[in-house]
């Protein structure tokens, strides 16, 4: 009986923070290390995994736990996608200038954003999508070093060469096509 | 107390099995067989038959035999991969409503939830007599990577056979239960799932009770059909070069070659090489022929390799996805029957750099997973349904759970499994420019449920559409489609003004519901998504 009406307590007082930042939903400081966030949810998932509390609560009761439990969730993914888009950028770790492909992409993004379309997003279509230097692999990443490089010196061609040597070592990355085709883009309009 | 079955439904062939406190019991056929082929025939003399019978009228009536429905259930008939698994199946299957494939024998119109019925009524009907008790409730098991109409589609299999589905669980997920259950384990593992028709690789933590997912992915189309097909087409040109027959326009001859294909890289896995030769290959107006054959591993492994590359390259992918190194894996579990080919073993072994575990009965360790968390689910679930019990034979201990229950057997209540498993797809919408904007994530933990705000774009818009899609890309149009939410008569406002709310959610079963309501209108209006692909009930009158 204590269990039962723990849980939804518990599961109240998370609906009740409906529009709370995702840490809160948690219960971790908005700065916790990554292990301390997946432990606080697993803790959460020990005490108030919906399946525990299928036989012992109705179906209105449920829904309550379902519900919070499923809100717990997303804060957990919006916790740790922010933590993984930052993690990588450390592993990819060169003190380098951001790159210059991923300015330009980032800049195309946000002129594209505001015309007309429906429905528009409220947050800028950038906030959600990871960052650019990413999780590419190895050979990947080596080639689309030597691509930015050959895009200081203003080698298009060669960059875009590199580009598709990087795609080859990648093949499943959307940022490197994506890049490969504004670079293509910029090539044709050149003569 | 009540029963419920955990229920493995294969492409080529399922399995059942209770929890009980001596262990999990599996559900036999009618000739005492642990799996039974999932294939139903419709024969010329009439009725429906389901399993290793039905298997019998290949040959006599290649039309009238339903095999591999799992890779058309839920699906777009127009999907390219659907058309060409198409090519491979020698009855009908035309396009009914909501573009959803209809197999169609003699003048009978099925869709191929009604398929999957039959196998999974063939199941229950097989445990009750065996267990002597109605049986309701029933998890069963998908492949990882199935998509939100692929599952509905089981669900609806399910409701046809008169079970009600507590729980869709993932395959390789099911095998890491039967593995970790009540070992309380801490350790990474990796479940390389690669059945009949599907292959599926999972990443798991395991925690104790808890069964977190890190990451999962997988290919719907690609297993040991395949693979025979691929050595069938040997067969066939071998026949077409030697007996000056091209066996391809015959379905009945075809069928033959591809049962032996079968029946020959079954052989390969504990042999050198196959010899002999395929007999009663008839052709109308000729006597029966025969065709020699001898094929050695090595070439058998020339041929499939291809495909087994392709499971270790989605292997490196999860461990990518995972941000795991193969070296921290300490386990790596074998599931499904074309992992008993040596080489898609001997590529684990030089991947993860030790031997997989064989241990465990590929064929079978999936039900197992889903008898204990069918028993957990009901609440009756005991230590002891583990996989060390994995031989437990019907005793009299089943008829504790069922009947009065006066037999005292040491009953220590388990902890019940906690499964977090992991959302197969990124789900976003459509938005300004042609883009998307993520709601969720690939590999996030279900049951998930995220809220954003969106507003209009225009002044006085008073009709919004939400297009809602799944796949990475960034740009609407490279993404799946999975269907449109409207939200009409919204009350004219300057752009911006209007706050439109779209909650995505994934319930633990995987599949996406979404809701949009309008926040600013005093009268809150919704919208619900119909998901492409989705079973629909054919018109009767059309």
């Amino acid at each position: 009986m204590s269990v039962r009406s723990d849980v939804l307590l518990w599961a109240q007082r998370v609906l009740a923070k409906s529009g709370a930042p995702a840490h809160q939903l948690l219960d971790v400081r908005a700065d916790a290390p990554p292990d301390v966030v997946s432990d606080a949810f697993q803790q959460i998932a020990r005490m108030a995994h919906p399946d525990l509390h299928r036989s012992n609560l109705d179906a209105a009761d449920l829904e309550t736990v379902t519900s919070a439990y499923s809100r717990v969730a997303g804060a957990y993914q919006e916790m740790r996608s922010a933590r993984q888009t930052t993690s990588k950028i450390k592993t990819v770790g060169t003190n380098e200038p951001p790159s210059i492909v991923a300015q330009r992409l980032s800049g195309q993004v946000k002129a594209q954003t505001p015309s007309a379309g429906v429905p528009q997003g409220e947050a800028p279509a950038t906030s959600s999508s990871g960052g650019p230097a990413h999780s590419m692999n190895s050979r990947a990443l080596i080639y689309y070093r030597k691509a930015e490089a050959a895009l200081r010196r203003g080698d298009l061609r060669n960059a875009v060469m590199q580009m598709k040597m990087a795609i080859a070592g990648d093949p499943g990355s959307t940022f490197l096509r994506t890049a490969l085709g504004e670079m293509e883009k910029e090539l044709s309009k050149k003569p | 107390m009540s029963v419920a079955l955990g229920i493995d439904l294969g492409t080529t062939n399922s399995c059942a099995a209770i929890a009980t406190p001596t262990g999990v019991e599996f559900i036999l056929g009618p000739r005492g067989e642990r799996v039974h082929p999932s294939v139903v025939a419709f024969p010329s003399s009439g009725g429906v038959v389901v399993g290793a019978d039905a298997k019998r009228y290949r040959l006599t009536e290649p039309h009238h035999v339903i095999h591999s429905a799992k890779r058309f259930i839920g699906q777009n008939i127009r999907a390219p991969l659907v058309q060409l698994a198409l090519t491979g199946v020698r009855y009908r299957v035309e396009e009914g409503p909501n573009q959803q494939p209809i197999v169609v024998v003699r003048d009978r119109r099925m869709t191929m939830p009604e398929i999957s019925s039959n196998v999974l009524l063939h199941l229950k009907r097989c445990a009750e007599r065996q267990l002597g008790t109605p049986i309701k409730d029933a998890v069963v098991t998908v492949p990882a990577n199935f998509t939100d109409g692929q599952r509905q589609a089981t669900k609806e299999a399910g409701r046809l056979a008169g079970l009600e589905i507590m729980r869709l669980i993932n395959e390789p997920t099911a095998a890491a239960l039967a593995y970790g259950f009540g070992r309380d384990r801490q350790q990474v593992i990796c479940v390389f799932d690669f059945g009949g028709g599907t292959f599926d690789v999972s990443l798991l933590r395991l925690n104790g009770e808890v069964f977190e997912v890190l990451a999962s992915e997988g290919d719907f189309f690609l297993g040991g059909d395949d693979l025979d097909r691929a050595l069938g087409e040997v067969l066939a040109a071998e026949c077409n070069r030697m007996l000056r027959i091209d066996p391809r326009p015959n379905a009945a001859l075809m069928m033959k070659l591809m049962m032996g294909a079968e029946a020959i890289k079954c052989h390969l896995s504990d042999n050198d090489a196959a010899e002999g030769e395929i007999d009663g290959l008839e052709m109308p107006g000729m006597p029966a022929q025969r065709l020699p054959f001898q094929i050695t591993r090595k070439q058998f492994e020339a041929l499939i390799s291809g495909y087994v590359s392709r499971t270790i390259e989605v292997t490196k992918q999860v461990l990518a996805s995972a941000g795991l190194d193969a070296r921290s894996v300490s386990e790596v579990l074998c599931v499904g029957g074309s992992t008993r080919i040596p080489l898609v073993r001997q590529r684990l072994a030089e991947l993860f750099q030790r031997p997989p575990n064989t241990a465990i009965n590929p064929d079978e360790v999936v039900s197992q997973g889903a008898a204990i968390q069918a028993g957990s689910l009901v609440g009756n679930l005991t230590m002891g349904s583990g996989m060390g019990a994995r031989d437990a034979v019907a005793t009299s201990g089943h008829s504790n759970l069922v009947g009065a229950g006066n037999l005292v057997l040491p009953q220590v209540q388990a902890k019940r499994p906690i499964l977090m498993d992991v959302n197969p797809a990124t789900l976003a919408i459509h938005t300004a420019g042609g883009f998307t904007e993520r709601l969720l994530d690939k590999n996030a933990p279900i049951p998930i449920e995220r809220t954003r705000v969106f507003t209009t774009s225009r002044d006085n818009q008073t009709r919004v559409e939400i297009d809602c899609c799944r796949g990475e890309e960034r740009r609407y149009t490279e993404n799946e489609p999975l269907g449109t939410l409207i939200l009409e008569e919204l009350p004219p406002k300057p752009r911006g003004e209007l706050k439109i709310e779209v909650m995505f959610r994934v319930d633990a079963d995987g599949i996406l519901h979404v809701r949009a309501s309008d926040q600013t209108s005093g009268a809150r209006q919704e919208a619900h998504l119909q998901v492409l692909g989705a079973p629909v009930h054919e018109d009767p009158h059309r």
